[in-house]
């Protein structure tokens, strides 16, 4: 894995952007002291490389999901990169990876209820072909989380950005 | 945008340009109007209002590859003879954990761990995590791809703090 070539502009408006997407280029561009046409190039290529990408974040709050867990899976490990797929597309899970551990994939997902916990998700991951065991922890108490930093994926990063003005 | 007790409450509007604001959050107010069939004021005050109410952050996410992490790792720790919550704070001040949660189950405490190279895993090992009281065993799993990936709903603080 090559890692991306950044610099001090790049990192700068990464950070701008980071409090607050809504910004316009034309501010950002007098904050930093370039031309608007750099701030709207280089947010193109940052996004196109997927280095960023821009979204609303809402609080635990709105859609009543206040828990994180973390389920452990233990799946077919030929077919580990499917099973991962399958349990990707459970509405309830909001992150998939593949590891190298005790167990192959790790899902992590919001809950609002128990009951919701278990029978629509650790369930339905269970039920899936190729899945051998699950095990699930709750979290408690979470110490540190930054939401701003995370992997985008193709299929988690949101349209181009088209605009200027916010 | 009923606002009872100290819960607060969307209406479908909110709902309507927060779903256009995560497909993209740099739409303008009129882009979101126009959509909508509001007026760009309307979307400016309601997205002011749920902002205000720490319920709605319209930001720019990053990839860990923007940052120089090019290793994911997820810890499981577990704890003995010591609260975990107190080993989970003191973990959670090395950079290189990215979160850090006490969690029900075999292991206590969740760590999601962040490298540049896996040549700074001796030093988190035996200059950081080493030196931390109270951990009995470390159960690593490294990620080797990332499916899915999901940012959208999250703890959200205050702005003023953050």
């Amino acid at each position: 894995m090559s890692l991306p070539q950044l610099d001090d502009l790049d990192r700068q408006l990464i950070d701008v952007l980071a409090k607050d997407a809504r910004v316009s280029n034309r501010r950002i561009a007098a904050d930093l002291g370039v031309t608007e046409g750099t701030v709207r190039g280089r947010i193109k290529r940052l996004q196109e490389e997927r280095l960023i990408a821009f979204t609303a974040i809402t609080g635990f709050g709105i859609n009543r999901a206040a828990r994180l867990a973390f389920i452990g899976v233990q799946a077919q490990v030929d077919d580990v990169r499917a099973v991962a797929q399958a349990i990707a597309e459970v509405p309830q899970v909001n992150a998939v990876m593949v590891t190298m551990g005790q167990f192959n994939i790790l899902a992590i997902c919001l809950f609002a209820e128990l009951e919701n916990l278990v029978l629509e998700t650790s369930d339905r991951i269970l039920a899936l072909p190729g899945v051998h065991h699950v095990e699930t922890s709750i979290a408690v108490k979470t110490f540190k989380y930054d939401p701003r930093v995370v992997r985008i994926t193709a299929a988690s990063a949101p349209a181009a950005d088209a605009g200027d003005d916010a | 945008m009923p606002i009872m007790g100290q819960e607060f409450v969307l209406d479908d509007i909110d709902r309507a340009i927060v779903e256009q604001l995560r497909n993209n959050g740099r739409a303008s107010n009129q882009q979101i109007a126009d959509t909508l069939g509001l007026t760009a004021t309307t979307v400016s005050t309601r997205i002011r209002r749920m902002e205000d109410a720490n319920q709605l952050r319209v930001v720019a996410v990053s990839d860990f590859s923007a940052h120089g992490y090019n290793v994911l790792m997820q810890v499981a720790v577990e704890v003995e003879g010591r609260p975990a919550s107190d080993v989970a704070a003191e973990l959670a001040q090395f950079p290189e954990v990215f979160a850090a949660h006490v969690v029900t189950g075999r292991y206590d405490i969740d760590l999601l761990v962040v490298l540049h190279d896996f040549d700074e895993l001796p030093t988190l090992l035996f200059n950081k995590f080493g030196q931390v009281r109270g951990i009995r065993s470390i159960l690593p799993a490294i990620a080797v791809d990332v499916i899915k990936y999901k940012f959208d709903v999250a703890p959200i603080e205050d702005r003023a703090a953050s």
